[in-house]
């Protein structure tokens, strides 16, 4: 035990003293603290959009009287870890605008009234530069780091002429291998915790950003994450560094694995699944077309039905008093939307003199109607949401490809970690039509659809004071840890299979 | 003597790790990009789209020219689309990101004014507008493998070369024996770098012929011979830039005593000017020059136009009260129809006016981020390669531009041909102001886009300057340095 504190003692020393460790540490901290100061301000605008459109969608809802136009809102809240990992935080919609025959989709090219909106978004022509954050930094600046403090240990000392020299010492191999990796971590330990430390500070001197105990739980998951990284390209180096003669040979080697794993293999495998998308597609305007027939469909469904009940349509199911004109206007409901190009059809009755006419029968048929109009909503949007169903299987095995390289591996552990990655934002999609569901729910324990003030307020307005509230979901730890634990175990993996790799070959090492 | 040390240079490089992984790694990379880019969907994707687009306008012109000039002056020249990049593989430029098309047509439907029984339908002008996907979410990633992303690998090797040319050699003491001769240090200077340039160029020249090669055999993007001389320029970028990174590896390589040391600072450096310093720039610039957003455009566009309608009140049902416009527009009621004119030109320059705006804004924007991060070698280098490749934002602010001169002259026809009819009242833009008589589809104009280098030209004189900077600095600091 005591040879091993050595040689850990001896190569954490003699790292800390080169001129390598202090640039890195102030690059490293330098460069954390310029990317977390630029994202703390963009957080900072993402959270005002957000409250302006949450206070918007208050007052708006307080002027809804009846129950078939109200469009409460799912707000996509700015996630505070997104100081740390921007991931898709500026990407996609951050509003969803629920109407209840509205599906929810989300189609590439933009469709007048969709539902799914971005707001708040001042320049989209600004995300063609690259954002970059603290795990950004970490993935590139890093990695460089723990390669360069590596590239010598063995190589090095075998050049200098020292590695004859411990091995003459009654020392194992095992035991020299082990120490030069963990001094080696021991070294870098400071840089990355400083480094998470200063980010942490600047994020908190920010008047709006508030950690709770759960976000702090999660950066320290991601920082554990990192070191875990970390110590992947030190055991990387090292094992290069036990295969090469020369620490020259061991340092282009490592360099342009570096360049080749943090910077070309996410990209290609990316551009070559765009180009070439194993989950080819029909145009988007396919899709909206079959949706469109689902309308048709509905309106035969409906028609029959009131038919059924006599009625031409649905106007004349009310009964007027004597001497009501019911020509004139004031109030115009519409029952659906959808669309080829244009995104509406109306259908709309007019209905004035609402106080002089029974709809007893009218509100019995909109109790039929309005149920079925939601369905086939959801109809509509099981074929409205294929075209993103393609782009996300499509991105998935993008995503897949890149995992081949550990530094993608950590990219999407920590995203999930942190809540800002694609999936992360699936969800909110998803959650916003759960939402939708609520609502749904909500009106049918009202008895809203056959109620008067589902089209006239003329006996009272909508009581819609218990209306739920969009909430967002936040993962606790347990729950992140178990969304990312594959990635957590790839790491986990590489790591085991080179330190493996490097203690095999360092038994098998030949002096001569 | 120079050309001694540099022969020198590169008998010793071809022997290196470092020449044998660059000469595995150029041909790869250039071969995926013209595989990935000749192949793979995109450009005979876009052409098709182009020529369809341009078709279904020839016809939507001709369509309304044939119903009359006044019904082609209202709907509008059409969607004019952007000409698909065949060098997008060169300078990919956020190809994804850039609209590729502009709108000037009016389709949507009439409006309605009632005056007592009669109901008056106007309808709108067309105005300029300029799409833009607002989610920018199919965005997957933004770098992709096309030459100005070779060429920043390419200023790596240029590191992986020079970081140990003059350290390494001062620490085995062979810079002492080689300074006894009488040769002097510019010299031996200038031989390091020819001998680096020549070992990292030649094999750079020879992937891009084969890229070339498989690009122009594969057939499914065909050249001109301009796009010869771009090319040509291109590889012109490629040298100043490897150039720019082998003197700042001469730099560091003579400032530092120890070729590691050396190594570490060139890579952060590279880092920083690749990464860091580009998209730290390009995110802190919505700061430094904050611009409303579009919902706050759109509002105000509305209380704009609200408060136009306001006094007009050209949506009046029947019985309201009316303040300015009374009656209907007719061929009969020259007045009226003034007044309308008044309205309807009134409305567009509003709505012309804050969209014009929002999007200048926008262009600023990204202008002042690209202006500062041209500070970086890489990003100019990026940015010129873009230039040449008609590529990213300056070919979508170029195409804009045009779109706005082709708008002027769209007008100043329908006013010339309606100058010819004497029947008509020659009020624009009211359709009973206008001749009603059919003109002729092809004397519309029609759009043409040309393309502009101008923007090129600083940024090759930037990277000149950076060439001589680092010289100078490389130079300096040689003669400055210890031999031991």
């Amino acid at each position: 035990m005591h040879t091993l504190w050595l040689v850990i003692q001896r190569e954490f020393v003699s790292n800390v003293l080169t001129s390598r460790f202090m640039i890195g540490f102030i690059v490293c901290l330098l460069s954390t603290a310029v990317a977390v100061f630029v994202q703390v301000d963009d957080y900072e605008k993402r959270l005002s959009g957000y409250n302006a459109a949450v206070r918007e969608a208050e007052t708006e809802a307080q002027n809804w009287e009846l129950y078939y136009n109200i469009n409460p809102k799912a707000h996509r809240k700015p996630n505070p870890l997104g100081i740390f990992n921007v991931g898709a935080e500026n990407l996609g919609a951050n509003t969803v605008t629920i109407e209840l025959a509205k599906p929810v989709f989300e189609l590439t090219y933009p469709v007048l009234g969709e539902p799914a909106q971005k707001r708040g978004a001042d320049n989209p022509l600004l995300a063609m530069f690259l954002t970059i954050d603290v795990v950004f930094i970490f993935k590139i600046v890093l990695s460089a780091l723990a390669i360069l403090f590596a590239f010598n240990t063995i190589s090095g000392e075998r050049e200098d002429g020292t590695l004859k020299l411990v091995l003459s010492n009654a020392i194992p191999r095992d035991m020299i291998v082990l120490g030069k990796y963990l001094g080696g971590m021991l070294s870098l330990f400071p840089i990355v915790f400083t480094s998470l430390i200063v980010a942490l500070i600047i994020a908190l001197s920010s008047r709006v950003t508030a950690f709770d105990g759960n976000d702090i739980s999660h950066i320290v998951l991601i920082f554990a994450v990192s070191l875990l990284y970390v110590s992947t390209w030190y055991l990387l180096g090292l094992l290069l560094s036990i295969w090469t003669k020369t620490p020259a040979t061991t340092l282009i080697l490592s360099m342009v694995v570096w360049v080749m794993l943090t910077i070309v293999h996410a990209n290609v495998a990316t551009i070559v699944v765009e180009k070439f998308p194993p989950y080819q597609s029909k145009p988007e305007v396919e899709y909206v077309r079959s949706a469109a027939n689902v309308w048709d469909q509905f309106q035969k469904e409906r028609d029959t039905y009131i038919k059924r009940r006599g009625y031409e349509n649905l106007r004349d199911s009310i009964i007027w008093e004597p001497g009501t004109n019911p020509e004139r206007t004031d109030r115009f409901l519409t029952f659906f939307s959808y669309g080829i190009e244009s995104l509406y059809f109306v259908e709309g009755y007019i209905l004035n003199d609402i106080e002089k006419a029974d709809t007893t029968i009218f509100q019995e048929i909109l109790d039929y109607q309005e149920p079925l109009r939601i369905a086939y909503a959801d109809k509509a949007e099981a074929i409205l949401n294929k075209p993103a169903e393609e782009r996300e299987r499509n991105a998935k095995f993008a995503d897949l490809l890149s995992r081949i390289s550990f530094a993608d591996v950590y990219h999407y552990a920590v995203g999930t970690i942190a809540g800002t990655d694609r999936q992360s934002y699936n969800d909110f999609i998803q959650d916003s039509r759960a939402y939708k569901r609520e609502i749904v729910e909500y009106l049918k324990d009202k008895a809203a659809f056959s109620s008067r003030a589902w089209f006239s307020n003329d006996q009272g307005a909508a009581d819609l004071t218990d209306l739920p509230v969009f909430q967002q979901r936040r993962f606790s730890l347990a729950e992140s840890f178990s969304r990312a634990y594959i990635d957590i175990l790839i790491l986990l993996a590489w790591n085991i299979v080179l330190f493996m790799a490097a203690y095999v070959s360092f038994l098998r090492y030949d002096m001569s | 003597m120079i050309w001694q040390i540099a022969r020198k240079e590169i008998h010793h490089n071809l022997t290196t790790l470092r020449f044998s992984l660059i000469i595995i790694i150029l041909p790869v990379l250039f071969v995926a990009n013209s595989l990935i880019y000749s192949f793979g969907s995109g450009y005979t994707a876009q052409v098709d789209t182009y020529n369809q687009q341009v078709t279904q306008n020839r016809e939507h012109v001709a369509d309304y020219a044939n119903k009359g000039l006044a019904e082609l002056a209202l709907i509008g020249p059409g969607e004019i689309p952007k000409r698909p990049n065949r060098l997008t593989f060169c300078a990919d430029g956020a190809d994804k990101l850039i609209p590729r098309s502009v709108k000037m047509m009016n389709i949507g439907g009439l409006s309605r004014a009632g005056y007592g029984y009669e109901v008056y339908r106007w309808r709108p002008p067309w105005i300029l507008e300029y799409p833009l996907d607002n989610k920018s979410g199919s965005a997957m990633q933004r770098i992709k493998i096309d030459w100005v992303f070779i060429g920043i690998l390419m200023s790596f090797f240029a590191i992986l070369f020079t970081f140990d040319a003059i350290a390494g050699e001062r620490a085995r003491g062979t810079l002492s024996l080689m300074m006894s001769n009488t040769v002097s240090r510019g010299q031996v200077l200038l031989g390091k770098y020819l001998g680096a340039f020549v070992t990292l160029i030649v094999p750079l020249i020879i992937s891009i012929l084969i890229n070339l090669l498989i690009i122009l055999f594969s057939g499914n993007i065909p050249f001109e011979s301009s796009e010869g001389l771009r090319i040509l320029g291109m590889v012109i970028l490629f040298a100043l830039l490897v150039s720019i990174f082998i003197f700042l590896g001469l730099f560091f390589s003579s400032r530092v005593s120890n070729a590691i040391t050396s190594l570490v600072w060139l890579l952060l450096t590279w880092v920083f000017l690749a990464f860091v310093f580009p998209s730290l720039l390009g995110t802190f610039v919505g700061n430094l020059n904050p611009i409303p957003s579009a919902d706050e455009v759109v509002k105000q566009k509305h209380a704009q136009l609200e408060q136009l309608y306001g006094e007009y009140r050209p949506f009046n049902s029947p019985g309201d009260i009316t303040p300015k416009l009374k009656k209907a527009a007719s061929a009969e009621d020259p007045e009226t129809t003034r007044l309308w004119a008044d309205f309807l030109s009134r409305e567009v320059e509003t709505k012309t006016r804050l969209s014009d705006a929002h999007i200048d804004q926008q262009f600023q924007q990204v202008q002042l981020a690209r202006d500062l991060t041209q500070i970086s070698p890489i990003a100019t280098f990026q940015y010129a390669m873009e230039g040449l490749a008609n590529t990213g934002i300056v070919s979508y602010t170029n195409f804009v531009k045009q779109a706005r001169r082709y708008r002027q002259i769209f007008i100043d026809f329908i006013k010339t041909e309606d100058r010819g009819d004497p029947e008509s009242l020659h009020i624009y833009p009211v359709k009973e102001g206008l001749s009603q008589k059919p003109v002729d589809p092809d004397a519309v104009p029609v759009f043409e886009e040309q393309i502009s280098y101008r923007s090129v030209l600083t940024q090759v004189m930037l990277l000149v300057l950076f060439n001589l900077l680092f010289f100078i600095v490389a130079l300096v600091s040689f003669l400055k340095s210890d031999l031991k």
